[in-house]
């Protein structure tokens, strides 16, 4: 999903790109038509991740492992199937996210609770939890740049299974716009390291329609891996203390890769970095271990778990839902599935209100059973 | 057009630089090859010495990597266990380069089934999308899938010496050579890196007779093992060694060969060659359960989660080698990082020969030497210079043997590459592994567009 969200690389390049955080725009000039070229082709490459994304969610869809009407509304491209490891992969990564968040849904349903959803890009969460809780008194947030949010607009606008979801009689859709605001939802075109980078002269963008007082999980899939250490550390502090209040019970959920050290890690690594993705983070916290110690660090002290994927599908999805699943496609790729699952991770931590009392992530995800 | 003679040279020739050939000359391959393979049994037999080796899966670059470690053909013979094709990027030409070989020189190749060389499958993980792609048509890929269907089941090579002469290369820089048994010793494994050079050496805990072998010894070549003779290329242990190893040894089982395992319904090789394997490669009995099953430790049979064949625990490969006279079962079908894992106190290995399989995995390759039983004729050595001699990467463990004390990390993880060798019924052949990389990225000709979804992103 947040492929797209490899945003601009050209930032990660270093001090010649003249430090802008919001790279798209600055420092083009200088630079002769090769490199320009070179830029352009990396672009489209990380548009083509994006949209790839959104494809691997559709061949799910298609072949039956998810459950998900929004999908191919999203995708531009024709749908091919993808191999049935990357459909398990999908099918693992997306329903392990989706019971975290259905745990915090169904506690104390009737509290209000927002969703912050980090370089969301075609991601349909919303659109499903709307069908599946619509009773749910939720905010719903997703952040991303502007190329993003202005295509993901675009699909909104067009179809009336999207738009028909919203309260566009109070909060229109405008045409064009890289933004939209109402209760319920909130598309947020920006670039996440303009909320590290703010200081006390220039303070974070505004989010319109965040509540700071409402219990919040924060979501990163496959998006704050791309940032610096340090930058990630500074957006998730921006988040726990300037647009929530301290005592607001929150909570992040991260889905990344691990174990960079191994042959399957090492090979990852090298990969990508042909494809110009540089995965920062993840030498920083190479194991589950260190994922756990982060998110206490981070100040999610009432809780810090993680669970690597092939843990997930063994102990997470039921039998009969492992059988329905194992019978939609014959799986030859046994092996190179369980490498592949054994080196993303889902990682989920939280801090309860200052009353010291058990808050609503302590009660959704308590009983959550995480790799030991 | 023919494809005899030098016209079948000519096509190697322009298939060993990974370029298609005409799509007529295909029909013609293919129509060879079926005459040639319908002579053959569903088991077919091998005399030893052969070079045993496992998944290819399209990746032509590693395939000829595998040829320089392993020698060309027909100066070795090669036993392939299937899968050539699907995932990688140039199917067509390892199967149509494996075919034209098999065609060339009927004796010095054999080539059995795996579960990719399926209609079915092929239109899933690849092969079908390839020749569409490379052909603009169908034909190719149905002409292909006509030969699939008349390869064998399986090979039973027989006639494998119980011990290796061991090679005389240089002992990689990672190893301790002080570790390293002599070479006089019973070598039961021996596994060599890509340049030569000796990573592990395993000599049988049995006894006297490796002692009266080491005493009639008298090559002092091979019997210093621990003074590199790099510049010594010829061929390995003539002589004193050859006639100990030779006329000394108790004989040893067959070996059969099979893709992917063993079936509940078969418990003889009699009955594997009964079946009527001229069809598409079905989705349940015995011949799918011979290309798809997998061993496990479990007890008895289990159902694979692969949704076709079964697993099958140490029990069931015991008892279906001792009832056939077999001393080990090779078989392929499942990645292993190390490039082979012997299970089940060495009654069954998995060899995998696709390394870095999928551009992804980050796994070493490996293939199975069985020397010929009373000569050495099997083991010539491999020149070292190619590449420069130093030991490089994986480090395979020292050789205090699996049961050692004291075991380091490398032993441990040793150990659950090479099973337990004691207190085995039957010896095993000698068995010289050759470990291997990919082949370096520039010589491999990436395609420009790479496959999507990589990873998850
Ligand atoms: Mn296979």
């Amino acid at each position: 999903m947040a492929a797209k969200e490899i945003p601009d690389l050209r930032t990660l390049l270093g001090p010649r790109r003249g430090g802008g955080l919001r790279g798209r725009g600055g420092g083009r000039g200088g630079f002769g038509t090769s490199h320009e070229e070179k830029e352009a082709v990396r672009d489209s490459a990380v548009r083509g991740t994006d949209q790839d994304a959104a494809g691997s969610r559709v061949s799910c869809v298609e072949l039956g492992y998810l459950d998900d009407p929004y999908a191919e509304l999203f995708a531009t491209q024709a749908s091919t199937r993808r191999l049935p490891l990357l459909n398990r992969g999908t099918y693992v990564r997306t329903s392990a996210i989706d019971n975290l968040v259905d745990r915090f849904l169904t506690t104390s349903p009737t509290s209000p609770k927002q969703v912050i959803s980090l370089g969301a890009g075609t991601d349909t969460r919303f659109f499903r939890l709307k069908d599946k809780y619509p009773n749910a008194q939720l905010i719903y947030h997703e952040l991303d740049f502007s190329s993003n949010t202005t295509a993901k607009l675009h699909s909104i606008r067009k179809h009336s299974q999207l738009h028909q979801k919203l309260p566009t009689n109070t909060h229109p859709l405008s045409p064009q716009s890289d933004s939209y605001h109402s209760p319920i939802y909130n598309i947020h075109p920006l670039d996440l390291r303009s909320l590290a980078a703010s200081s006390s002269d220039t303070p974070p963008p505004n989010l319109p329609n965040l509540d700071p007082s409402v219990s919040t999980l924060i979501l990163s899939e496959m998006c704050l891996i791309y940032l610096q250490a340090s930058t990630v550390s500074s957006i998730l502090k921006t988040f726990l203390t300037h647009y929530l209040s301290p005592t607001t019970p929150a909570s992040l959920i991260l889905y990344e890769p691990i174990l960079p050290h191994d042959a399957f890690g090492r090979t990852m690594i090298s990969n990508l970095s042909t494809r110009n993705i540089v995965l920062p983070t993840l030498t920083a916290y190479p194991e589950l271990g260190d994922q756990r110690m982060r998110l206490k660090q981070c100040g999610f002290i009432d809780g810090y778990k993680g669970a690597d994927t092939r843990f997930i599908w063994r102990n997470w999805v039921s039998e009969e839902e492992k059988e329905r699943v194992a019978s939609l496609e014959m799986l030859d790729e046994l092996e190179e599935l369980e490498l592949l699952l054994r080196h993303y991770c889902v990682a989920w931590g939280w801090r309860d209100s200052a009353s010291g009392e058990k808050d609503v992530f302590s009660k959704a995800w308590e009983d959550t059973r995480e790799q030991v | 057009m023919s494809i005899g003679g030098s016209d079948l040279d000519r096509a190697i020739t322009q298939l060993r630089a990974c370029k298609p050939i005409p799509e007529n000359q295909v029909r013609e391959l293919c129509y060879k090859a079926r005459e040639l393979l319908i002579e053959e049994g569903n088991v077919v037999g091998v005399d030893a010495p052969v070079t045993i080796c496992g998944d290819i899966h399209g990746q032509f670059h590693d395939l000829m990597e595998l040829f320089r470690v392993g020698g060309d053909v027909p100066d070795t013979n090669y036993l392939f266990m299937g899968d050539f094709v699907d995932r990688g990027f140039y199917s067509l030409e390892s199967f149509l380069l494996l075919l034209c070989l098999k065609v060339r020189y009927p004796d010095r190749i054999t080539l059995i089934r795996g579960n990719h060389e399926s209609r079915q499958i092929t239109t899933v993980y690849g092969f079908y999308d390839e020749c569409l792609r490379k052909y603009g048509s169908v034909n190719v890929w149905r002409y292909c899938c006509e030969v699939f269907d008349f390869l064998a089941l399986g090979a039973l090579v027989t006639g494998a010496a119980t011990s290796l002469t061991p090679t005389d290369g240089p002992i990689a820089e990672s190893i301790q050579s002080m570790d390293i048994p002599d070479a006089d010793c019973d070598i039961e494994i021996e596994t060599l890196n890509a340049q030569g050079e000796i990573m592990y050496r395993y000599a049988r805990n049995s006894d006297s007779q490796s002692s009266a072998a080491s005493q009639a010894n008298s090559n002092a070549a091979s019997s210093s093992p621990i003074a590199p003779t790099p510049s010594n290329t010829g061929p390995a242990g003539t002589g004193a060694t050859s006639s100990a190893n030779g006329s000394s040894k108790s004989e040893t089982g067959a070996v059969l060969c099979v893709h992917g395992g063993l079936s509940p319904l078969i418990d003889t090789i009699d009955k594997i060659r009964l079946l009527d394997r001229k069809q598409e490669v079905p989705h349940e009995g015995a011949m799918c359960d011979l290309l798809w099953s997998d061993p496990d430790e479990i007890d008895g049979w289990g159902l694979s989660p692969r949704g076709a064949g079964f697993l099958f625990g140490a029990d069931i490969v015991k008892c279906f080698n001792h009832k056939n006279d077999l001393s080990l079962i090779a078989r392929a079908h499942q990645l292993v990082m190390e490039g082979f894992k012997e299970m089940f106190e060495s009654t069954i290995v998995t060899v995998w020969s696709a390394p870095n399989y999928c551009y992804r995995c980050g796994n070493v390759a490996a293939i199975l030497e069985l020397g010929e039983d009373g000569s050495n004729a099997g083991f010539v050595r491999r020149g070292n210079g190619e590449r420069g001699g130093g030991g490089r990467g994986w480090v395979l463990g020292s050789n205090d043997g699996p049961n050692a004390n004291g075991m380091s990390n490398e032993n441990r993880r040793l150990s659950s590459v090479l099973g337990d060798s004691m207190g085995r019924p039957r010896d095993g052949p000698g068995r010289r592994y050759r470990v291997f990389e990919a082949a370096p990225q520039d010589s491999r000709g990436m395609p420009a567009k790479k496959p999507v979804a990589d990873y998850f992103l």
